[in-house]
């Protein structure tokens, strides 16, 4: 008699809610790579990476570790370097010591900031090249294609 | 040299005391912005803390700016009085510990404003060591000075960068007892620096730029 199996598979039509949270209780030594929003609200020592997703850095948090995202919004406690590729949004209650990387950098008054700030603007978007007009092998490229029309005078075909 | 302490009474600032905010115009952060634009990717300590403004006006520039808040430390570790309690060694080690924490030869500009103003000896003089220290040579400073020598309070300012002439003075903390400086004073006190400039000014603030 066999056992039956047991589907870990996600139900279908089920939704991942796109954004992960750690807790004020909740405490992280490591490295941490998330491929979704995160906000962070507790104690983390180490890396956290949130590539092309948004990071949040909660007003209970105090951070001790490198941080790397598309966008990161702090309003906890960060010792440690911030990289962004995007935006860095500094909120007034925020404490933040170490080095900043950004495109822009928005810091409101009575936030705290020890540390220093390099702006890189991304690379201009070079424009998409331009489609080359279709036209027939048969013919010369000086001449214009023979789908085009030519307009015939009274008078002028003999 | 040494640079004693004015009299007077520390106060406990009061909503019906605070200073008002202060536009001004500054030709010494104007002769300091000519600095600016003259070259690009210079590296920039604002010692007024963390602002929108500065940080925008500096890194529009073209420039990396460092963000340190002395006058932030100043109250940290002295208080609601920072003449008395500075006198307390333990005090000034600390201020010292928390101050100017780069690498030598870290910065081509400083922006310390009028904040060494609130400094006596020998916390002034150890934190202009470490100030010259941390400036690249050839650098240059700007810093603003009391110049109402009967004034026994002045009011603590952050100072915003408007533009290439104009300064706003936001109110912090009230007043405090600072120090007043001559020119010869100012002379001494940055000795070790190769040039020193001062700026006339039409109200009690002496703007001057010290060249390391």
């Amino acid at each position: 008699m066999s056992s039956p199996t047991r589907n870990f598979d996600p139900e279908p039509g089920s939704v991942r809610s796109g954004s992960a949270a750690l807790g004020k209780n909740v405490t992280v030594k490591g490295q941490i790579f998330a491929r979704e929003d995160l906000t962070i609200d507790g104690e983390v020592e180490g890396t956290v990476e949130c590539h092309e997703h948004r990071l949040t850095i909660g007003p209970n948090a105090r951070v001790q570790a490198g941080l790397k995202a598309r966008e990161i919004i702090i309003q906890g406690s960060i010792q440690g370097n911030v990289d962004a590729t995007d935006k860095i949004d500094i909120k007034k209650e925020a404490k933040l010591v170490g080095d900043i990387k950004t495109s822009r950098i928005v810091i409101e008054d009575g936030a705290y900031f020890k540390g220093s700030i390099d702006i890189s603007k991304p690379n201009a978007a070079k424009p998409a090249p331009q489609p080359a007009p279709s036209v027939s092998s048969s013919q010369p490229l000086s001449q214009p294609p023979l789908s085009t029309p030519t307009p015939v005078t009274a008078g002028s075909v003999k | 040299m040494r640079f004693g302490a004015t009299t007077g009474a520390p106060t406990k600032p009061s909503p019906k005391d605070a200073p008002p905010a202060l536009t001004r115009h500054s030709s010494g952060f104007d002769q300091f912005c000519g600095f600016l634009r003259s070259t690009e990717g210079l590296s920039i300590l604002d010692m007024s803390g963390a602002s929108q403004a500065n940080i925008t006006f500096i890194t529009s520039l073209g420039h990396r700016i460092s963000s340190d808040d002395i006058v932030g430390t100043m109250q940290q570790c002295f208080g609601a009085d920072f003449l008395d309690n500075q006198q307390a060694a333990s005090n000034a080690q600390r201020f010292i510990e928390q101050t100017l924490t780069f690498p030598d030869e870290s910065f081509d500009g400083a922006l310390v404003w009028d904040a060494l103003q609130f400094l006596v000896s020998p916390v002034l003089e150890d934190t202009v060591e470490q100030l010259l220290r941390v400036m690249r040579p050839g650098g240059m400073i700007l810093l603003f000075f009391n110049a109402d020598e009967k004034a026994t309070r002045t009011p603590v300012y952050n100072y915003r960068i408007q533009d290439q002439k104009t300064l706003l003075q936001t109110p912090r903390g009230g007043y405090q007892r600072s120090q007043h400086f001559n020119n010869r004073m100012l002379e001494r006190l940055f000795e070790r620096a190769a040039s020193v400039k001062f700026f006339l000014t039409r109200d009690h603030l002496r703007e001057m730029i010290v060249r390391r």
